[in-house]
C-alpha cells in the first residue's frame, strides 16, 4: 500500500513539474501551451546527445535544459508574436493552433532525425530505506530534483520583486501594463522559465526510466490534464493536482490496469471543466 | 439554377475521375480517401466554421461509428443496413451530447477543445483496453463484413461520392434555411444571435448532431471500406489534423471551400509521402502558416480574383470580408 502511495508521489511531482509549465504560461501569457511535452523531450534529447558526444551527465543536464529554454524564448519572441495581438479568447484561439503546429513541428524533426532514440542516464539501481519503505533511488533522486525546483519557484514568485511583478501580471494584466510593467519582457522570462521546467522533467523522466522521441504528445496530454485539474491558473493548485493525480494514477494501475488508469484520469479532467470550473472558467463566464 | 452551378460543376468533375483513374488500384484509394476527408471536412465546417465548436475528436467520432458498426455486425451478426446506422446515430448522439453539455456549462471555445481532446483520448484508452471486443492495437478485420460494393474500387469510390453529395446536399439545404440564418447570426455573434431570440442551444446542437452524424457515417463506411479498424487509422494525428487544415486551405463558411480544402490537402499528402515521418512537420508547418497568414482560404480568394461572381461566392453572408471575431 505504502510503497504504490510512494509511487504516485513521485509520478505526480514528475506531472507536476510537466504541469506547472503549462499553467504559468496560461496564467501569464493567456497562451494554452500544446507544445510543451515536446520541450521537455527536446530538453532531453539536448542533454542526451551531449552526454553521447562525452559530456559529463551533470553538466549534460544543464546544458539540456538550458535548450529547452532557448527554444522557449525563440518561440516566444517569433511564432507567438501574432497570438499576442489579440487579448482573451481570440488569443487562446489563435495560441493554441500555433502550439498545436508547434508540437507537430517539434515531433516531426525529433522523430525523422533520431527515429530509434532512448534517453536513460544510467544511475544505479539502489533500493534505498525511507522511512521503513524501500524506494529506488532514481525515483528518489528524480523526487528531489521536482521538489527542489519547485521550492525555488515558489521563493522566486513570493520573495523577489520580479516574482511580485509575474504575479501580478496574473492577477490583471492590463492593472499590471497601468503600474508600468512590461508583460512582453515578462512574459518572455516566464515562457524561458516554464519550458525549462519541461526540459527538467524530460531529463527526470530519463533519469527513472526512458525517454523517446515520440513521447511529446503524451507529455502534453498529461500536462494538460494536471493544469486543467488543478485549475490553470494557480502554481499550488498545479502542484497538488500533479500529486493527487499521481497517486490516483499509481492505486488505478495497481488494480485496474493502466488504460482504465488514464480514462479515470480524462474523466477527473473532463469533470473538472464541467463541474468546478472556478479555477479554470473564472475568467470566461 | 445558377445558385448551384459550383455543385454541379463539382460533382460532375469528381464522378468522372474513375474514367481517368479506374484501371489504378492505388490511386482510385487514393481518391476514394479524399472523398471520405471532403465529407469530413464539410461536417467540420458545420461544426467550426458556423456554429464556432472546435471539436477535436473527429477521429474518436468517426472511430466510434466505424467500431460499433464493426463490432454489431462481428458479434451480432447484424446486417451493415442496420449496424451502419446505429454506429452512425451513436456518433450523432456523442456530438450532441458534448454540444449541449458544452453550451448548458457555457464552456469556451478552448475548453470545448480540451474536453472533446479528452474524450478522443478516452475513445483511444477504450480501444486499447476493451482487447476482447476490439482486438487492441492490432484492431479488426472487417473485409467480408460489410456491404459487397465497397470491396470493389470503382463501385466504392461512388459510394464515398454518394456520401460527398449527401454531405453537401444536407449542408445546403442547411444554410438556404431558417438554420442557415440562425448558423450565420451565431458564428457573427452569439450574444447577439441570441438577443436577436436565435435559440442558441438548439441550433448548435443541431449543428453538432448533423456534423456528427455525416462524420460518423464516413468513419463507419471508411471501416468496412478499409478492410481492417484499428486505433491508428481514426487517430487524432490522421484525422482531425487533415481535416483541421483542410478547412483552413479551402475557407470557413464557404461551400465548396472545405471540398477543395480537402482534395488540396490530399495533393500535399501525397507530395510529401515520400519522406516518411516528415508528414508530421509538414502539418505543423501548414497549420501555423494557415492560421497566421491565410485565414480566409482559397475559395473567398478565387472569389475576390474572379470577381465574387457565380461559382465561388460560398454561403458568406455579402459585405463581410475577414472571418468574424478577428476585431476582438
Amino acid at each position: 500500500m505504502t510503497a504504490i502511495l510512494f509511487d504516485g508521489i513521485v509520478q505526480g511531482l514528475q506531472l507536476s513539474l510537466l504541469a506547472v509549465g503549462i499553467t504559468l504560461i496560461y496564467g501569464l501569457g493567456g497562451v494554452l501551451n500544446l507544445a510543451h511535452g515536446q520541450f521537455a523531450v527536446f530538453g532531453g534529447v539536448a542533454a542526451a546527445l551531449l552526454v553521447s558526444s562525452g559530456v559529463h551527465p551533470l553538466l549534460a543536464a544543464v546544458a539540456g535544459v538550458a535548450c529547452a529554454g532557448i527554444l522557449g524564448i525563440l518561440v516566444d519572441r517569433t511564432l507567438l508574436l501574432p497570438a499576442y495581438r489579440y487579448r482573451g479568447e481570440e488569443r487562446l484561439l489563435l495560441g493554441l493552433i500555433l502550439t498545436l503546429g508547434l508540437s507537430f513541428v517539434i515531433d516531426g524533426a525529433l522523430n525523422y532525425k533520431f527515429p530509434e532514440f532512448s534517453l536513460t542516464f544510467r544511475l544505479p539501481i539502489q533500493v534505498i530505506d525511507v522511512a521503513g519503505i524501500p524506494m529506488r533511488s532514481a525515483g528518489l533522486a528524480a523526487s528531489l530534483i521536482a521538489i527542489v525546483v519547485f521550492a525555488s519557484l515558489f521563493a522566486f514568485l513570493r520573495l523577489t520583486l520580479l516574482g511580485k511583478t509575474i504575479r501580478s501580471i496574473i492577477e490583471n494584466e492590463v492593472g499590471a501594463e497601468l503600474c508600468g510593467i512590461d508583460p512582453g519582457r515578462t512574459r518572455t522570462l516566464i515562457v524561458c522559465l516554464a519550458t525549462m521546467m519541461a526540459g527538467v522533467a524530460g531529463i527526470t523522466q530519463g533519469l527513472f526510466s526512458s525517454l523517446g522521441t515520440e513521447m511529446g504528445p503524451e507529455f502534453t496530454t498529461l500536462g494538460l490534464l494536471v493544469a486543467v485539474v488543478g485549475g490553470v491558473r494557480s502554481v499550488n493548485g498545479t502542484l497538488a493536482a500533479g500529486v493527487l493525480l499521481g497517486i490516483v494514477n499509481a492505486f488505478a494501475s495497481h488494480y485496474v490496469g493502466a488504460y482504465v488508469a488514464y480514462i479515470i484520469l480524462l474523466c477527473a479532467a473532463i469533470a473538472t471543466i464541467l463541474v468546478r470550473p472556478a479555477g479554470l472558467l473564472a475568467r470566461f463566464t | 439554377m445558377k445558385r448551384y452551378l459550383d455543385l454541379a460543376i463539382l460533382a460532375v468533375a469528381l464522378a468522372l475521375v474513375p474514367l481517368l483513374a479506374g484501371d489504378s488500384a492505388y490511386y482510385m484509394r487514393i481518391a476514394t480517401l479524399a472523398l471520405v476527408y471532403m465529407s469530413w471536412t464539410v461536417a467540420f465546417n458545420l461544426l467550426f466554421g458556423h456554429t464556432k465548436q472546435l471539436f477535436l475528436c473527429l477521429g474518436a467520432l468517426a472511430g466510434s461509428a466505424a467500431y460499433v458498426s464493426v463490432v454489431l455486425t462481428q458479434q451480432l451478426h447484424l446486417t451493415p443496413w442496420v449496424s451502419v446506422p446505429v454506429g452512425v446515430a451513436c456518433a450523432a448522439a456523442l456530438g450532441a451530447l458534448f454540444s449541449y453539455v458544452s453550451v448548458l456549462r457555457g464552456l469556451g471555445i478552448i475548453f470545448v477543445g480540451i474536453v472533446t481532446l479528452a474524450f478522443s483520448l478516452i475513445f483511444h484508452n477504450l480501444v486499447l483496453g476493451l482487447r476482447e471486443l476490439t482486438n487492441g492495437e492490432t484492431g479488426l478485420v472487417s473485409r467480408g463484413l460489410g456491404f459487397p460494393l465497397l470491396e470493389r474500387p470503382v463501385a466504392a469510390y461512388y459510394v464515398f461520392f454518394a456520401l460527398l453529395a449527401g454531405a453537401l446536399a444536407v449542408y445546403s439545404l442547411l444554410m438556404r434555411s431558417r438554420s442557415g440564418m440562425a448558423f450565420r447570426a451565431l458564428s457573427d455573434d452569439e450574444l447577439t444571435a441570441a438577443l436577436s431570440g436565435i435559440d442558441v442551444t438548439r441550433y448548435k446542437v443541431l449543428a453538432a448532431a448533423i456534423a456528427s452524424a455525416i462524420i460518423g457515417a464516413g468513419g463507419a463506411l471508411y471501416g468496412f471500406y478499409n478492410g481492417i479498424v484499428s486505433p491508428s487509422i481514426f487517430s487524432f494525428v490522421g484525422i482531425d489534423i487533415p481535416v483541421l487544415i483542410g478547412l483552413l486551405l479551402g475557407g470557413m463558411r464557404t461551400r465548396l471551400g472545405p471540398v477543395l480544402g480537402a482534395a488540396a490537402f490530399a495533393l500535399i499528402e501525397e507530395l510529401v509521402r515520400p519522406f516518411g515521418q516528415l508528414n508530421v512537420l509538414v502539418y505543423g508547418v501548414l497549420l501555423i502558416v494557415l492560421f497566421v497568414a491565410f485565414r480566409d482560404g482559397m475559395v473567398p480568394m478565387l472569389g475576390r480574383a474572379f470577381g465574387a461572381s457565380g461559382a465561388f461566392r460560398g454561403t458568406r453572408a455579402p459585405g463581410r470580408a475577414s472571418p468574424p471575431g478577428r476585431e476582438a
